[in-house]
């Protein structure tokens, strides 16, 4: 079932193009230390050399002769080595050159290197949101729309009202809230608002499974639970499913990347949105450094775009009638 | 009318639930958030630190649900509490302040976007088969995967920094009199870049889901129908393609609204223009918790009373609706 | 003006999809006359609504008319403009669609559907064309206070006799019926089929019903064709084609008629599967199910319709009739 969903992903022309599209950014994100010249929060080259050859001075400090056939010499040997430490500290807010490809930001940290180390802290969040996401709303659908009642009646009351109180407001106060900076509240904050919308969509695809033959007749014959629901339901989902976890995953960068540009993220990190942030903070906009808040934008809405693009091809396999036909 | 008084008993609930939310949000966060503010906040006026004791209930011994029933009465009455960052001014004179920008900005973008959007979105399902058809939807996918604030950077960046064709921020002159048609002109001028903004980052949404919507009908045996009665195209596309397509659309309304203005805020706060969402971003900065929650509760509010409008949208254009029958 | 409503000649045309095209009319040929009720009966996928849609000139999409010729009394539908046949479609030739529930536009009432139909094709005012309606509302047993209701507030048979008043409303000669009663039950069938019948003797136009449930047209029909495959493989009056079947398909979809306890019946009487069309089997499409097959029937071309006599054509080289083993006689007993 995966490996068809697959091989049709891969078939396509437009979900080809925004797989290579995430593939190339997972790379990166792989080989940031690799790809990235300096570290993110390096503002300056140290190097050092030694000098010509260490020397040797000896300095006798007490000479002392208790016997003829014993001399107690106390003498102090120092070598010395001389060392050159060149300091290269980066420019601040430089333009691209040869060495800063993207220029460097206020504190002098090459914007290059941030932008790639920037890729892991964003997609690593982005991805992992969408999988949380993708998790929490399929076990609510599938608890809701299989079990139906009491369940059912719950979470979907749920659903609908956590639908429409507007997330991003929530997550600004929600964020603002939290002491802790790090990664994991983060996911926290945007998995926990981002779950009622894919829950709803996953809900109802488990509602019109449940109706299908197959499934009817396995639950009159007395299949177990479990196997009706991970043998014959779990695998009809996929394509909504990944639909889902494609859609959280941009809606959670976007997301991600708008709290820390407000602040709420932790601003010590480097991330697309930090860049943004002190971008923003250090006036980039109106002394024209481009370079500094362009490509974090961009390879946001390249990633997104990739989401989309494979979400446009699941459209339309599973829905023949947006098919060009 | 059953429908209606469902959809009103979902309202009076939502509105319930977020205003709880705002209530025990700060008492269930891990980390203790108020003891972290009081012990940053040392340099401050006594009255002030009452102030910041008083939203976060440490000022009394009374148990949670007491403390609970107050400020669901406060809230009722319009009391919602002193902002410390604007010390002593209450909270809801903060807010009036920076409202009617908000609504005028935010009214008027959700407004032209939906029905641009969906104008766009029918004329790309009716002419899909055409490259500016593709064109267009190519485009907007891609435009929707910016970040909204990023977008407003980039138009700051173009056309206000570089053409000085607009003002980089805020939302009016400060040279001109207030009320004065010169003022009007420079409101206007102020509030293009913002509005542009919204608009365009908002635009793909619905353009997307209305063609969408579109191409589902236009595959109903009714269009056949219609196309075999020979009705003028006009009357297809509007009474029978459009009228069945825009209702998951305004269905949808709420979730997309939502959308629209939490980019709404970001963009204010990207533009420096005084309305709600810029308030909220210095009330972020300054920890000024009982702005922000009231901030949020008026947003919602507002969002929950959009949505039901749309429910009511929705029962007069769809007569199953009306009878219950959906 | 000549007896002859419409006739068909060498009718191709099916639809391209992404494995190819496929051609679910092929070499069909047949005239209606003037008053004719036909009816057309094949399984799902033997191209019977492919046929209606090309008459109505409206195939839409990937489907279209390869060649051939529709000529309505006398004008040959196929290379006609856009124009013309919107002038003369719903005025001249009406069609009833499939599923009254999707055929329907949800939100708008019945009288606006009925009447708007009349003002795209007359000048009238609204209480004119509004009395159109009602008028024919009444004719299918419809009170004319649903012109204000929705759809969904009908029931199965009312809406489809709400969608035949709609076909009739601008009194056409030609109606054509595709699956007009599939989605309802049995009675309201039988009644619906009732009032089509009386309407024709009222007003005097042309049916052509089609239906893969072959019983249903045993009674009124004139004439009756047998579509399988894309091929038209039987035709004949239908008395005649009913008590004696020349092709065994015919006989086959006789043998499997549904019974009256469900509304909905598969066609079980026939062994295997309708071929697919974008690759049909050698010779005689029927040939891999028919239980009378010779080796020379899988051979060589597709038999098309050839007179068997007494007015009637068949496509099967080896008549029934004279079939050595007898096997007609004890399934004709059945009957």
């Amino acid at each position: 079932m995966i490996k068809d969903f697959l091989k049709t992903l891969v078939s396509n022309r437009k979900s080809l193009v925004g797989l290579c599209l995430l593939g190339f950014f997972v790379l990166v994100a792989a080989f940031a230390p690799l790809i990235a010249p300096y570290e993110p929060k390096i503002d300056r080259l140290e190097t050092v050399a030694e000098l010509g050859e260490p020397s040797l001075e000896e300095e006798i400090v007490s000479e002392d002769y208790p016997s003829d056939s014993r001399d107690v010499i106390v003498y102090r040997s120092t070598t010395t080595r001389e060392y050159e430490k060149t300091v290269d500290y980066f420019p601040l807010r430089a333009k691209p050159s040869a060495e800063h490809p993207l220029g460097t930001n206020h504190a002098g940290n090459d914007l290059f290197s941030q932008l790639v180390w920037g890729t892991r802290v964003s997609l690593t969040i982005g991805l992992m949101t969408g999988l949380f996401v993708t998790a929490l709303s399929l076990t609510l659908a599938l608890l809701s729309g299989y079990l139906g009642g009491v369940v059912d009646d719950v979470i979907t009351f749920l659903t609908n009202v956590m639908l429409v109180i507007p997330g991003l407001p929530l997550m600004i106060v929600v964020a603002a809230y939290v002491t802790m900076k790090g990664t994991l509240p983060i996911v926290l904050i945007l998995g926990l608002t981002g779950w009622p919308y894919p829950t709803r969509l996953l809900r109802s695809q488990v509602l019109t499974l449940k109706g299908r033959d197959f499934v009817r007749v396995s639950r009159s014959l007395g299949e177990r639970t479990s196997f009706v629901v991970f043998r014959e339901i779990l695998p009809n989902m996929i394509s909504i499913a990944m639909a889902e976890f494609f859609a959280s995953s941009m809606a959670a960068i976007l997301g991600e990347a708008t709290l820390e540009f407000i602040g709420l993220g932790n601003v010590t990190v480097v991330s697309w949105g930090t860049i943004l942030f002190w971008a923003q903070a250090n006036g980039a906009l109106l002394s024209g450094a481009w370079w500094w808040f362009l490509p974090p934008g961009i390879c946001i809405a390249l990633v997104g775009t990739s989401f989309v693009l494979i979400n446009f091809a699941i459209d339309e396999i599973s829905n023949p009638r947006l098919r060009k036909r | 009318m059953k429908y209606f008084l469902r959809k009103l008993g979902l309202l009076a609930f939502t509105l319930f639930v977020s205003v709880s939310l705002n209530f025990f949000l700060p008492r269930m966060m891990p980390g203790d958030p108020a003891r972290a503010l009081l012990d940053k906040m040392e340099n401050l006026q006594p009255e002030q630190l009452d102030t910041i004791r008083a939203a976060f209930g440490l000022d009394t011994d009374d148990p949670v649900i007491v403390q609970y029933g107050r400020y669901l009465r406060n809230t009722l009455r319009g009391d919602l509490g002193t902002s410390f960052s604007r010390f002593p001014t209450p909270v809801s004179e903060v807010m009036r302040v920076a409202l009617p920008w908000s609504i005028g900005l935010m009214g008027l973008c959700t407004i032209i976007s939906f029905s641009l959007g969906t104008l766009i979105g029918i004329a790309a399902a009716w002419r899909r088969e055409t490259k500016l058809a593709s064109a267009t939807v190519g485009f907007f996918s891609f435009v929707r995967s910016f970040p909204y604030f990023w977008l407003g950077l980039v138009f700051i960046y173009f056309f206000a920094f570089r053409l000085r064709a607009f003002p980089i921020g805020g939302a009016y002159s400060v040279d001109a009199a207030r009320g004065g048609a010169a003022w009007w002109l420079s409101v206007l001028r102020h509030g293009a870049l913002p509005a542009a903004t919204i608009v365009v980052s908002s635009l793909g949404a619905w353009i997307l889901t209305m063609r969408n919507n579109m191409i589902n009908v236009l595959a109903e045996d009714y269009i056949t129908v219609a196309m075999a009665k020979g009705l003028p195209i006009r009357r297809i596309k509007s009474m029978y393609a459009a009228k069945n397509a825009i209702l998951p659309s305004v269905t949808g309304f709420a979730m997309s609204l939502g959308f629209v203005i939490g980019g709404g805020l970001v963009t204010e706060m990207v533009f420096a223009y005084p309305g709600i969402g810029y308030m909220l971003y210095q009330a972020v900065n300054a920890k000024d918790y009982p702005l922000m929650q009231a901030i949020f509760l008026f947003i919602a509010v507002a969002v929950l009373i959009a949505n039901f409008a749309a429910d009511v949208a929705v029962m007069i254009l769809d007569p199953r609706v009306r009878d219950g029958a959906k | 003006m000549s007896d002859t409503m419409l006739e068909v000649r060498n009718l191709r045309a099916g639809y391209a999809t992404a494995k190819g095209f496929v051609r679910a009319v092929d070499d069909v040929s047949f005239s209606l006359r003037r008053g004719e009720f036909l009816g057309i009966a094949g399984e799902s996928g033997c191209g019977k609504s492919t046929l209606a849609y090309a008459i109505m000139r409206l195939l839409r999409d990937n489907a279209r008319v390869e060649s051939g010729g529709l000529l309505f009394k006398g004008r040959d539908l196929v290379p006609m403009p856009a124009a013309e046949v919107d002038a003369l479609r719903w005025t001249d030739m009406a069609m009833v669609f499939q599923s009254a529930m999707n055929a329907l536009n949800p939100v708008l009432s019945i009288g606006e559907q009925l009447t708007d139909a009349v003002h795209a094709h007359r000048s009238v005012s609204r209480d004119e064309a509004e009395a159109m309606a009602v008028e024919m509302l009444a004719l299918v047993d419809i009170n004319a206070d649903r012109l204000r209701s929705y759809p969904h507030q009908l029931s199965g048979g009312m809406k489809q006799r709400v969608m035949i008043a709609m076909a009739l409303i601008l009194k056409p000669e030609l109606l054509i019926m595709d699956e007009p009663t599939t989605a309802l039950d049995v009675v309201v069938q039988r009644s619906i089929i009732e009032k089509i019948e009386e309407l024709r003797r009222r007003l005097g136009f042309s049916v052509i019903f089609i239906t893969h449930d072959l019983s249903l047209l045993v009674e009124i029909s004139d004439s009756l064709g047998i579509m399988y495959a894309g091929r038209l493989v039987e035709y004949g009056p239908a008395a005649a084609l009913f008590n004696e079947p020349r092709h065994p398909y015919t006989e086959g979809l006789m043998n499997s008629f549904p019974s009256l306890t469900g509304p909905l019946r598969r066609m079980d009487g026939i062994e295997g599967r309708t071929p697919d069309l974008l690759s049909p089997p050698p010779g005689c499409r029927y040939a891999p199910r028919c239980r009378y097959a010779r080796p020379a029937c899988s051979e060589g071309g597709c038999p098309g319709l050839a007179p068997s006599g007494e007015g009637r054509l068949s496509a099967c080289p080896y008549p029934m009739g004279g079939r050595a083993d007898g096997g007609v006689a004890g399934e004709g007993g059945r009957l």
